[in-house]
């Protein structure tokens, strides 16, 4: 309500608020090359390296701490956990939708959200009252190169930007590299029960699986995230059926989910979803984990 | 039979009493009336007969029972009622909605037997209602409704019948019609109360009336005692005169104009 | 005539019911899908006609019996042909069990229906609470004021619930509000059934209530109906066979409206044919709604819900016009 309210005195405010690109401009010319716009078509303009960093999205929260610049976080959401160190940070809700004072409270100079539709508004907020943003989608693997990159500029070090993003670029190549298999493996993803939800051909998590040499039986699903019936699992009858370390029990047990073999046939893989759940900086440890995982699965197989 | 004994009906927010310590009697064999103006108490006459308005003091008694401690369905058995309105919120077709006067006499798992549409074909015999039998209650006209809802009144079996204005919405042979059979049942041995506006046609028909005003019994005898100008006047606050109709002899009650 | 038209409702549920276990994804022979009903044969194929087609075909058969009769026995009652069971803040009150069952985190299998049916019989409580203390008695428009006074607040109550909660929470809520008989599984549907099956005798022991309540309150007193407390037992069992159906479908719209209104466009008229062409023609319905769901935009389905809706508006405009 409080939230709903000042977005909405931001929005009316944002109507008088025309001459800060112009401003923009200046800045940028002053310091050289490199602009990075984000994927809103905002465009970060620091005058000095970002001090005092808001982090909305655990993805780019763990790769501060990977730049080195993990001393300069002043907030973070509910569901960072990676590194450890993360946890004495201010938790400042979900990430989406913030709590535009709450977050100004913590006095950042960059405010780093997901871009999510639900985050648009934020962010303008976020600039009227003069802080800067950089709001990045983090859905694919590609994306982390462009995150680290905006974070190494906002930090004034795009050198160890490059670093982080190389090393995971040859971990994940490595995995890539590795001999094909005899025999194909096919999975499904189990990332919800009702509905039941797995991934598609837009997901992260479909490009590593790819990696770690298995096939999506849902890849052909455009949707990132795809809500399907049992039984088309059942239909599409994977070899192996990948599941987070909480819902593993449930499945075992649940009559409806032996309709599908791998599940009656106790081929249930429980991944470590914290690791492998967001495509991060340690995607290429992610895609190491995946692929033994799928290689003890796959020796068993007939 | 029905007796009301210094009846007392408040509803729930009303500031004054809707019965007042009301009491008379209706006795077998004979229509009885209760009039008065609008908001006289009329209306609450029949509610508190059939439970629908609880008596804060006092007691009515139909038949056998006292109405606040009887149980509904055996009351229902010897009282039957035709409300002022009543219109089913979905079509029946007549024959079901004669047989509704059934209900009361089984529990919810006893089923209507052939006796039951025997009593039913008897009942719509008796209101002429016969021949609507087939009909849907929806197509029917407002005599033909008024026929139909009292033969499921009969169909109930019991020897006390209540009307609330059963002349409403009938044109002027079926209102006669329908007193004529009312005057018949009574004659028969049944308590037939009627309650009405219609002072002038209560007074040809009923044998006893009642007169109501804000709750209250003011007058009750012979229509020659109640239809007088000194009683009526003061209750209607409107000049009027009662004369002898020319040709049966009923008093006849004529409003005057004010001025 | 009467026997007929049994025939053909029985026979339209029969033809759904097959549909219902022959139709899906995976391709299964009808020998195969009769043994397997049976328990024998492919272990496979045991598992997806029973644990998958059956117990969904069955569950849609409570949720569509279900809504049907309440309808049936609300629109009576209330002398409302419009009325519907989630007028009466019975689906706001299921919701608001089952989002805060899914807020607190309690995601088991049994731990939703319960929350749900428990939200439901509250606000069926609250309503009938409102309508005491407004009225003194069980006014039929109060009732209906004070369900719709209680849905709206616990639609409030939901918005509030669900703006603090994640994404997974939040996805789990809608789909469970748009209604879907997807997470069918024996442990629940076989005390639903249960459920529903004594709630809807009780309902069809009072139909002759319904009956005489239809004609006003004054005429039912007339016949013997103590019109209060029949009004108050009948408004309970049509709110609690409702919130049955919340507990295992989440909210299918428009079920409670559109079917006992079918029902007496195919004649049947007295309370209690009214309540079991309901049940029937109910189940039918939703049964087939489901094929609908889960086949149109295969691999995926639809809500439920949606299905019946997209079904319901078009009708609920033509009634509302007829009626005015």
């Amino acid at each position: 309500m409080c939230a709903a309210l000042v977005l909405t005195t931001a929005i009316a405010l944002s109507l008088t608020a025309c001459t800060a690109p112009a401003a923009d401009r200046e800045a940028r010319e002053t310091r050289g090359p490199a602009p990075v716009v984000d994927d809103f078509g905002d465009t970060l303009s620091l005058s000095r390296p970002a001090a005092r960093v808001v982090s909305l999205n655990p993805v780019t929260t763990e790769a501060m701490f990977a730049l080195g610049a993990g001393a300069r976080l002043v907030g973070r959401t509910r569901w960072d956990a990676s590194p450890a160190a993360v946890r004495r940070i201010l938790d400042l809700g979900d990430g989406l939708q913030p709590n535009v004072e709450a977050v100004l409270a913590a006095r950042p100079d960059l405010v780093v959200l997901y871009a999510a539709e639900a985050n648009r508004a934020a962010a303008s907020a976020f600039r009227r009252a003069g802080v800067q943003t950089l709001s990045m989608r983090t859905d694919r693997i590609a994306d982390l190169a462009r995150v680290l990159h905006a974070l190494g500029v906002a930090f004034g070090d795009t050198a160890i930007a490059r670093v982080v993003a190389d090393s995971v670029q040859r971990s994940l190549d490595a995995i890539r590299a590795l001999p094909p298999r005899t025999r194909e493996l096919s999975v499904f993803w189990y990332a919800w029960d009702v509905p039941v939800i797995t991934i598609g051909a837009g997901s992260y998590l479909d490009e590593l699986v790819t990696i770690a040499g298995a096939r999506n039986v849902f890849g052909d699903l455009s949707q990132p995230s795809p809500q399907v019936t049992l039984e088309s699992v059942a239909q599409r009858n994977p070899d192996v059926v990948l599941v987070g370390p909480r819902t593993a029990a449930r499945l075992r047990t649940d009559r409806r989910w032996h309709s599908v073999s791998a599940v009656r046939e106790g081929r249930v893989l429980v991944v470590d979803t914290v690791l492998v759940g967001r495509p991060g900086v340690r995607m290429g440890e992610a895609a190491r984990s995946l692929r033994a995982l799928l290689d003890s699965a796959a020796r068993a197989l007939p | 039979m029905i007796t009301l004994s210094q009846a007392v009906v408040r509803y729930p927010g009303a500031r004054v009493n809707a019965l007042d310590g009301a009491s008379f009697v209706a006795r077998p064999g004979c229509v009885t009336a209760v009039v008065g103006p609008n908001g006289s108490g009329k209306s609450t006459v029949v509610r508190a007969l059939i439970g629908q308005a609880s008596l804060a003091s006092g007691s009515a008694r139909v038949g056998p029972f006292d109405v606040a401690t009887a149980d509904r369905r055996a009351l229902a058995c010897t009282l039957a009622v035709v409300t002022q309105r009543e219109e089913p919120t979905f079509p029946l077709l007549v024959h079901d909605y004669v047989m509704l006067g059934r209900y009361p006499h089984y529990g919810a798992w006893s089923a209507l037997g052939p006796g039951d549409a025997a009593v039913a074909e008897v009942a719509a015999a008796r209101t002429g209602a016969a021949d609507l039998m087939g009909r849907r209650t929806d197509e029917l006209s407002g005599g033909e409704w008024q026929r139909v809802r009292l033969a499921r009144a009969l169909a109930q079996g019991g020897d006390v019948l209540v009307l609330d204005e059963p002349g409403t919405f009938l044109d002027v042979a079926h209102e006669m019609a329908a007193f004529e059979l009312l005057d018949e049942l009574a004659r028969e041995g049944r308590t037939v109360l009627l309650v009405s506006h219609q002072l002038n046609l209560v007074a040809r028909y009923a044998a006893h009336i009642v007169l109501l005003h804000h709750g209250r019994v003011v007058a009750a005898g012979a229509p020659t005692d109640v239809m007088r100008g000194d009683v009526l006047e003061p209750v209607y606050d409107w000049p009027l005169v009662v004369a002898r109709d020319p040709a049966v002899g009923a008093p006849v009650l004529i409003p005057l104009k004010r001025r | 005539m009467t026997n007929v038209r049994w025939m053909i409702l029985l026979a339209a549920l029969a033809v759904a019911c097959v549909a219902g276990l022959a139709i899906g994804p995976v391709a299964i022979s009808a020998g195969d899908v009769l043994r397997a009903l049976a328990g024998s044969g492919d272990a496979q194929a045991v598992a997806i006609v029973r644990d998958l087609r059956l117990s969904r075909v069955c569950l849609a058969m409570i949720t569509g019996a279900g809504l049907g009769m309440s309808g049936a026995a609300l629109q009576g009652t209330l002398r409302n042909p419009l009325a519907e069971p989630y007028l009466l803040g019975v689906s706001g009150g299921a919701a608001v069990g089952a989002v805060l069952a899914v807020v607190a985190g309690l995601t088991a299998a049994v731990a939703l229906p319960v929350a749900a049916f428990t939200g439901a019989a509250a606000a069926v409580a609250l309503v009938l609470l409102i309508a005491r203390v407004a009225s003194g008695r069980a006014d039929p428009r109060i009732l209906l004021m004070a369900g719709v006074v209680v849905g709206a607040f616990a639609n409030a109550a939901i918005m509030v619930l669900l703006s603090g909660a994640g994404e997974g929470t939040t996805r789990n809520a809608l789909w469970w509000m748009m209604g879907s008989v997807a997470g069918a599984e024996w442990g629940t549907v076989r005390w639903l059934a249960v459920y529903a099956v004594i709630a809807g005798a009780l309902l069809v022991a009072v139909a002759r209530d319904i009956d005489l309540l239809a004609l006003g309150e004054d005429a039912a007193a007339g016949l013997g109906v103590r019109v209060s407390s029949a009004t108050r037992r009948i408004f309970l069992l049509s709110a609690l066979l409702a919130a049955v159906t919340v507990a295992g479908a989440g909210l299918v719209g428009f079920v409670g409206l559109v079917v006992p209104a079918l029902a007496r466009a195919f004649g049947m008229r007295r309370a209690r044919e009214v309540l079991v062409a309901s049940a029937v023609l109910g189940a039918a319905l939703v049964v087939t709604a489901d094929v609908v769901a889960r086949t149109v935009r295969a691999p995926s389905e639809l809500p439920l819900g949606a299905v019946t809706a997209l079904v319901g508006v078009p009708f609920f405009l033509v009634r509302l016009r007829r009626a005015a």
